[in-house]
C-alpha cells in the first residue's frame, strides 16, 4: 500500500472462481475497482456473475470454490483474512443491502434489535451508544425513531428496505454492496432509496457498488459502469461515454432491447441464442454465438479489455470493437 | 358494432373496510391491448384477478364478448366455458406449471380437457411452433427450462383454448431484458395473428408503451387517468401519472426531486 494514495474502497484484480463440476470458470478474470466514495454500477443478466463478485467484497465465496486472484477492501487482502478477520470486516468495512429485505429480516424481532444487534455482537459499541446511533440513522434515512419498537411485518417494503439500509450504515462501512436493492420496489419508492443512498454516500463518502440488471438505473445513479457477460468484464467506462456509445456488442444489443418511453414503437431488437452453459468449455469471446460481428477470431480467442481512442477509461473486451459504430447492433 | 373483448363496469371490491377496486371501468376492443399501470396497493392485481374470476367482485359487471360473465355456477361445464373466455398468465411461471409435467403434456392435458374427443397432435405442434418452442422443449420439465422457455409454455397453455381475453399479470417483469424483448415481440406477433386481446397488467411504463393501445392509471383503487397510451404517455394529464413517468430512471434522472414531489402528492 502506497501512504500517498488512498487505497480503493474494493479493488478486484483477475478473481477467477470455479466450482465444482463445471467446465469454465463461473468468474473469468474479473477486474474491478471501486474509489472511496464513488457509485458504479455493476450490470449484468441472470448467471453473468454480479452477484458473485460483490460478494466476494465479502469474502463469501460458495463452498468448494477454486479461487485465483486478489479482492482487496481499503487495500486489506480479503482472501487470505482469517474468520475473525473476515467478521470485522463484515461488521465494520463493508455492509451489503439485498434485493428482499424482508428474507433478511427475523419477522419475530423488533427492528430497533436487528440494527443493534451487529454492532453490539462484536463489542464495537455498548447497547445504548447503538440504540441512539440506530435512532439517528433511522432519522437520516427518513423513518421516525419509533419504527425502533415495529416489527417488520407492520411496516411496507420501502420503509423495510430503508430499515435496510440504516442497518447498512450502523458500523460506518467505507464500502457498500448493494445487489437489486430497489427491484421488488415500486418506481417512485425506488427513487427515494436511490436518492437516499446518493445522500449518504456524499455525507459519509461511503463507495457504492451497486449491482444491477437494470440499465437505465446504472445510467442514471453511476460515476462508472461494468457489464459483466458470463463471468467476464465485457465492457466498463464512465457511464455517460459507456450508453451513449457503446464498445461492446453486448451492451450494444442491451440497450437496444430495453423497452424505453423515448423509444419508438415496434419491435424490440431481441438478443437471439442464450448465455453459453457453464458445463461446456469457452475458447473464444463468451459472446461470440450470439454477436453479429462475430468472426472466426472470435471463435478462438478470447478478446483482450482494449481501450476506446481517446478515452483510457472505457475498454471493451472485443476483437471488433471499432467496426462496431454503423452496425446492425449499434442503435 | 363489433363485440368487445371485454367490458368492466363499475367494479368494486373492498377488503374490510379498505376499498381495494372502487369504481373501475374499462374497454377492451376485439384485438386490442390494454395496460393498467400503477404501484404496489393500487388495485391493479385485484382489478385483474376479479376479471380473471379468482375474485368476485362486491358490485359491478365484467363481460366478454357482450355477454355478462358468470361468477359461478355451471358445474364443471360452466367453469371450463368461463376459462375458455379468459385466460392468465402470471408473473412467476415456475409456480404456475407442475414440475412433473412435461411440456408436451401440460398441452395435451388442457386440449384434452376442453376439446374432448379429437386428436391434439397437430394443434400441440401448432402452438409449441407459435410461441417459439422446440421438440427438445417439448419433452422437457418446467426445471429444465430457461425462465423465457417457462414463461412461452404459460402463454402455449393459456392460447391453447383459444381464449377471447389474455390476462398478462406482470408476465415479463422478472425476465432479463434480452429474454424480456423476445416474449415481448412474441406477444405482438400472437395478437396480430389470433386477434385475441390483452389485459396488460404492469408496473414498467416501458413496456406498456411496446405493448399496449389504450392504457389505465390506477392509484388507491381508482382510475385516475383513462387514455390512448401513445397521448397519456406523451401528456399526462394527472400529477400521479406524471409522477410516475419522472420516476422511470433516465439520464438527468433527479431522484430527490421525486422523492419530494411524491411526498407532496
Amino acid at each position: 500500500m502506497t501512504p500517498t494514495r488512498t487505497p480503493h474502497a474494493l479493488d478486484v484484480q483477475g478473481l477467477r472462481v470455479t466450482l465444482p463440476g463445471t467446465a469454465r470458470p463461473v468468474l473469468d478474470g474479473v477486474d474491478l475497482h471501486v474509489a472511496a466514495g464513488e457509485t458504479v454500477a455493476l450490470v449484468g443478466e441472470s448467471g453473468s456473475g454480479k452477484s458473485l463478485t460483490s460478494r466476494g467484497a465479502l469474502g463469501l465465496l460458495p463452498p468448494g470454490a477454486t479461487v485465483a486472484g486478489r479482492i482487496r477492501v481499503r487495500g486489506h487482502d480479503v482472501l487470505a483474512m482469517k474468520p475473525e478477520q473476515l467478521r470485522a470486516l463484515r461488521t465494520d468495512t463493508v455492509a451489503m443491502i439485498f434485493q428482499d429485505p424482508r428474507a433478511a429480516l427475523n419477522p419475530m424481532r423488533r427492528i430497533g434489535d436487528f440494527l443493534v444487534e451487529s454492532v453490539t455482537l462484536t463489542r464495537t459499541m455498548n447497547r445504548a451508544d447503538a440504540t441512539a446511533r440506530a435512532g439517528e440513522l433511522l432519522q437520516a434515512v427518513g423513518l421516525d425513531a419509533s419504527a425502533l419498537r415495529a416489527y417488520p411485518g407492520q411496516v411496507s417494503g420501502g420503509m423495510l428496505q430503508r430499515v435496510m439500509i440504516a442497518a447498512a450504515l450502523m458500523g460506518d462501512p467505507e464500502l457498500l454492496l448493494a445487489d437489486e436493492p430497489t427491484t421488488a420496489l415500486d418506481v417512485t419508492t425506488q427513487a427515494e432509496v436511490v436518492a437516499l443512498l446518493a445522500e449518504l454516500r456524499a455525507r459519509f463518502r461511503t463507495g457504492l457498488l451497486f449491482v444491477t440488471h437494470d440499465l437505465d438505473l446504472a445510467a442514471a445513479i453511476s460515476d462508472r459502469v461494468y457489464v459483466m457477460y458470463a463471468g467476464r468484464i465485457a465492457e466498463s467506462g464512465p457511464a455517460e461515454a459507456l450508453f451513449a456509445r457503446p464498445r461492446h456488442p453486448y451492451t450494444a444489443a442491451l440497450l437496444a432491447s430495453t423497452p424505453r418511453l423515448e423509444a419508438p414503437g415496434g419491435r424490440l431488437a431481441a438478443i437471439g441464442g442464450h448465455p453459453p452453459d457453464l458445463r461446456r468449455e469457452l475458447t473464444g469471446c463468451p459472446f461470440a454465438a450470439r454477436c453479429p460481428l462475430a468472426t472466426e477470431l472470435c471463435e478462438r480467442q478470447a478478446p483482450e479489455q482494449r481501450t476506446a481512442p481517446g478515452l483510457p477509461d472505457h475498454r471493451a473486451a472485443c476483437h471488433h470493437t471499432d467496426r462496431l459504430e454503423g452496425s446492425p447492433v449499434d442503435a | 358494432m363489433p363485440d368487445n373483448a371485454l367490458e368492466a363496469v363499475g367494479l368494486h371490491r373492498a377488503f374490510g373496510s379498505v376499498p381495494a377496486v372502487d369504481d373501475v371501468s374499462f374497454v377492451l376492443p376485439e384485438g386490442g391491448s390494454l395496460g393498467i399501470v400503477g404501484e404496489s396497493g393500487s388495485g391493479k392485481t385485484t382489478t385483474a384477478r376479479i376479471v380473471v374470476g379468482l375474485e368476485r367482485a362486491d358490485a359491478g359487471e365484467v363481460r366478454v364478448r357482450g355477454r355478462a360473465r358468470a361468477t359461478g355456477g355451471g358445474g364443471r361445464a360452466g367453469r371450463l366455458a368461463r376459462a375458455r373466455e379468459v385466460q392468465m398468465v402470471f408473473q412467476d411461471p415456475y409456480l404456475s406449471l407442475d414440475p412433473r409435467t412435461s411440456v408436451e403434456q401440460v398441452l395435451r392435458e388442457t386440449l384434452r380437457l376442453h376439446f374432448p374427443g379429437t386428436d391434439h397432435d397437430r394443434r400441440v405442434r401448432e402452438l409449441l411452433d407459435q410461441v417459439g418452442l422446440g421438440t427438445r422443449a417439448a419433452d422437457a420439465r418446467p426445471r429444465q427450462l430457461s425462465g423465457g422457455q417457462r414463461q412461452r409454455v404459460a402463454i402455449a397453455r393459456a392460447l391453447a383454448v383459444e381464449p377471447a381475453v389474455l390476462v398478462l399479470d406482470e408476465a415479463v417483469a422478472a425476465l432479463d431484458v434480452s429474454v424480456q424483448a423476445q416474449i415481448l415481440n412474441l406477444l405482438a406477433d400472437i395478437r396480430e395473428q389470433t386477434r385475441i386481446g390483452y389485459l396488460f397488467i404492469t408496473h414498467d411504463l416501458g413496456v406498456v408503451r411496446r405493448v399496449t393501445d389504450d392504457v389505465i392509471v390506477m392509484r388507491r383503487g381508482r382510475v385516475v387517468e383513462a387514455g390512448r397510451t401513445s397521448e397519456v404517455l406523451a401528456a399526462p394529464g394527472h400529477p400521479y401519472t406524471r409522477l410516475l413517468l419522472e420516476s422511470v430512471p433516465r439520464p438527468g434522472w433527479d431522484p430527490a426531486a421525486i422523492a419530494a414531489a411524491r411526498r407532496a402528492l
